[in-house]
């Protein structure tokens, strides 16, 4: 073995280095192996870097071990793969196993081993490039395509199946920087398609065992692809003709109808008109005559408008005392009553008057949704005219329709959705004087009737929303008026006081008093105000109170008072009655409410010159016994029997 | 599609089965070749994973590298090409048949281990990889086996060739060197490092064995 002679030198430099020269010598610095590899996976090759020499001239040795054997060995070759390598011939080399190398740095003043590395060859398999690649160009239904094919590096094995190996190939265009890749597998042509016509390709292909590493780039190959440029252009050309053709004929369409298809498209937007507003005079900034112009004399209306014609008033009666009289008096009321007397024991709050078991189902349908709406629609008119002086007689009160604007009885009248503006308190007319309308309660929109906009009306708070609104509703009412006692005379006020009292709340039925359609079972308050003229003329008794009477009594003047007082019925109902003024009596909703037999009662007020229909007979008191009916129930919803007048 | 269309190339739409059941397409030897060369490819495919997780988280001693032993290195299997091709297709399919049978146990054995061990974070992923190459390498000694059975019958290979059961085979039973039930980390990965080279053995045997019973294109 070389190495016991080696060491014998070593020892020797080291034993005269002392007498060398001053020069700094030191033993070599520590080799490294860089690499081992294989190219066909039976032969490999190993690499390594020599460290600093120290000066002196350095030898290198490559030893290796095999694995579960102790025998050290030497490198065979150290010059087929050139400098600072070793070479492991096919005798040498054993796949699957470790083997262990070192490689020793040697100068006269010792040796350096390097750090071994183990290495098993089938992981160290670095193919060659393929050879032979070709390329060509081949058609495929006039469009080409490039054909490349090349073959395996001719050290390594795949015939036999000793080696697999997988290809990869790039392509790019002249004078460009991008690659493009394409895996091929274990396959060894490839087609290219989608090409450049008139472009020169680069291609290049490599390829990898299953576990080893990829093999450089083979050498490129160019091909130059044929042009095919005059077959596209003649199609672009045709189809550009084309489509330049038929855009002018879209733009010669477009440019004939274009007024018709800017009115298809963007149709003229209707600018607001307010009438009586002249933009003008807005221009002209004086505001005095804008408002002015804007003030039209017919609004709002008075009575002799057709402010009658918008209220649909129907009363609600509910007479809900009445209806325990009835009961105690007979069964033979109405189970709806009867039911109602129960459930309505409270005050019939947020209760329509469909919900009012006297009342006609059919009815309510239909009134239910007019109720609402009207509720709704009064509603803000009824904030109105609760400012509005409560006092202000006439009251046209919109609701003019049915009882004659100057019908001060407090008429209950619910309110249709339209509802003219509430009287002007102020503006109303004389005759109307008391012609507030008190309340106009409807039965059903009551529940939807604010607490607060009924000011002016007395709705019976019973049914219509809450408790709470039914004596509130009332006191206010009556607030501005004295709260008196029903008189007849004059205070309409008065009257619509006793309605307070009533406390629509529990009123309910018993409201039916005049003008006020009890509602029929509805025990709750359900008052209605009427309007009350100056002749007091309305009275709205709560049933309970039964003082109706006392004011309600009175008999509606009619001048057109809506109402008039027919008379007071044992139950202490009023029973109101609506006067026609010559005017259509309308027929009365009252039969329904007159269930009791006031059929007459129910004339209606003709309201003279209203035009709109009786108010709701309903006022008859008939809500008495009424609510036995379940269709009077002395609750005519007015909508449902009249139409809305229209404005 | 494409492997419906070429199933259908070779013989229609009928369902492959083994053992020839009515209805249904036998594989042909060429079938049987490329589906255990892929299973045996995909195998040692795991094994390196896992090999290479294992070396990441458990640095081996180099210093042990000479003292590592398989279990299966009395089986003597050829180490370079013109061995393997002078051993002949008999002994080369009695080898990969040995090979895969002696590594059945030893597998299970791992991967019951490596369930059991909670303590590392990469065990998850590697108890299941150790599941999938349990179950191949049965598999894939299933498969061969019909293979030879296959190359029988058609004469490819002579009647020499037995069924090699595992049982046979016991140079060294795993409890002397890998701890029936009871693997620590360095066994883990003295075990991965034997199976990594041995599958690596099979799949290239395998091919030889292919290449030289029906040479074509992808020889």
């Amino acid at each position: 073995m070389k190495k016991p002679s080696e060491a014998v030198l070593l020892l020797l430099l080291l034993f005269f280095a002392p007498h060398a020269k001053g020069t700094r010598f030191s033993p070599p610095g520590k080799p490294a192996l860089t690499r081992c590899r294989s190219p066909e996976k039976e032969t490999f090759t190993c690499w390594w870097e020599p460290g600093p020499d120290g000066g002196l001239t350095t030898t290198y040795a490559l030893y290796y071990r095999k694995e579960n054997s102790e025998a050290v060995y030497e490198c065979p070759d150290y010059h087929t793969a050139g400098e600072n390598s070793c070479f492991f011939n096919k005798n040498d080399t054993s796949i699957w196993v470790n083997y262990n190398i070192t490689v020793v740095a040697t100068n006269t003043l010792g040796s350096t081993f390097s750090d071994p590395v183990d290495i098993d060859v089938v992981y160290i398999v670095k193919p060659n490039p393929p050879e032979k690649l070709t390329v060509t160009v081949m058609e495929d239904k006039g469009w080409p395509f490039l054909r490349v094919s090349w073959e395996p590096p001719h050290k390594a094995d795949t015939r036999s199946g000793w080696i697999t190996l997988i290809y990869e190939l790039r392509v790019k265009l002249e004078g460009e920087d991008d690659w493009e890749m394409h895996l091929a597998g274990q396959q060894k042509t490839f087609n290219i398609f989608s090409l450049r016509s008139g472009g020169t390709y680069h291609v290049q292909v490599r390829c990898k065992p299953d576990h080893g590493f990829w093999s450089e780039w083979s050498s490129t190959s160019y091909i130059k692809v044929p042009d095919y440029f005059h077959r596209e252009k003649s199609a672009w050309i045709l189809i550009m003709v084309f489509t330049a053709f038929i855009f002018l004929i879209l733009t010669w369409l477009l440019h004939m109808n274009s007024h018709s298809l800017k009115h298809c498209i963007l149709p003229p937007v209707p600018g607001p008109k307010i009438r009586g507003f002249d933009e003008k005079l807005l221009k002209n900034g004086k505001s005095e005559d804008i408002f002015s112009a804007l003030v039209v004399s017919g609004f709002p209306p008075t009575m002799s408008s057709n402010c009658e014609d918008l209220l649909v008033e129907y009363l609600e009666v509910y007479v809900p005392d009445e209806h325990e009289l009835m009961l105690e008096e007979g069964k033979d009321l109405h189970d709806h009553c009867l039911k109602s007397e129960g459930s309505t024991s409270d005050n019939d709050s947020g209760r329509g008057s469909c919900d009012s078991h006297t009342l006609l189902m059919d009815k309510c349908g239909e009134a239910k949704e007019q109720g609402r709406q009207t509720e709704q629609e009064e509603r803000p008119v009824e904030t109105q005219r609760h400012q509005k002086e409560w006092n202000e007689d006439t009251l046209p009160y919109a609701h003019e329709d049915t009882v004659s604007p100057d019908m001060s009885s407090g008429r209950v009248k619910t309110w249709p959705s339209v509802f003219c503006p509430l009287p002007q308190y102020s503006s109303s007319p004389p005759n109307h004087t008391s012609s507030l309308e008190i309340a106009k309660q409807h039965c059903l929109s009551d529940s939807l009737f604010p607490p607060g906009s009924t000011s002016s009306y007395l709705t019976h708070p019973g049914h219509s929303t809450k408790e709470t609104l039914g004596p509130s509703r009332w006191e206010f009412s009556l607030s501005n008026k004295q709260p008196r006692s029903l008189h007849p005379q004059m205070q309409t006020r008065q009257q619509l006081q006793a309605r307070s009292d009533i406390n629509l709340s529990n009123v309910g039925c018993e409201q039916a008093p005049v003008g006020l359609l009890p509602p029929t079972a509805r025990p709750t308050e359900y008052v209605e105000v009427q309007r009350v003229n100056e002749e007091d003329m309305v009275l709205l008794k709560p049933v309970a109170s039964g003082r109706g009477c006392g004011d309600g009594c009175p008999r509606l003047r009619q001048a057109e008072d809506y109402s008039k007082v027919k008379g007071v019925n044992s139950d202490h109902t009023l029973l109101l009655q609506r006067e026609v003024m010559g005017e259509e009596a309308e027929r009365c909703p009252c039969q329904d409410q007159e269930t009791n037999g006031e059929t007459d009662s129910c004339i209606t007020s003709s309201t003279v010159t209203t035009t709109q229909k009786p108010p709701a007979c309903n006022y008859t008191a008939a809500a008495v016994q009424d609510k036995m009916a379940p269709t009077v129930s002395g609750y005519v919803d007015t909508a449902s029997i009249f139409t809305l007048p229209t404005y | 599609m494409l492997v419906y269309m070429e199933l259908s190339m070779r013989a229609g739409t009928a369902p492959i089965c083994p053992y020839g059941q009515a209805g249904c397409h036998v594989p042909t030897l060429a079938d049987l070749f490329d589906r255990v060369i892929q299973q045996s490819s995909r195998m040692h495919g795991i094994s390196s994973d896992l090999h290479s997780q294992f070396e990441q988280y458990f640095l081996p001693s180099k210093n042990l590298i000479g003292k590592r032993k398989c279990h299966t290195y009395g089986i003597l299997t050829p180490d370079d090409k013109e061995n393997a091709q002078r051993l002949g297709r008999e002994q080369l399919t009695e080898v990969i048949l040995r090979l895969l049978g002696a590594w059945g146990d030893p597998l299970s054995q791992f991967y019951q281990s490596m369930s059991r061990d909670q303590n590392q974070d990469f065990n998850h992923y590697s108890s299941n990889k150790a599941m999938e190459i349990s179950d191949m390498v049965h598999e894939l000694r299933d498969g061969v086996a019909k293979m030879a059975e296959k190359m029988k019958l058609s004469g490819v290979l002579d009647n020499t060739v037995s069924y090699v059961s595992p049982e046979s085979f016991v140079p060294f039973s795993t409890v002397s060197y890998y701890k029936r039930g009871e693997l620590n980390p360095m066994d883990h990965h003295d075990l991965l490092h034997c199976f990594r080279r041995d599958s690596n053995k099979v799949k290239n045997y395998l091919r030889i064995l292919k290449c030289t019973t029906l040479p074509g294109l992808d020889c």
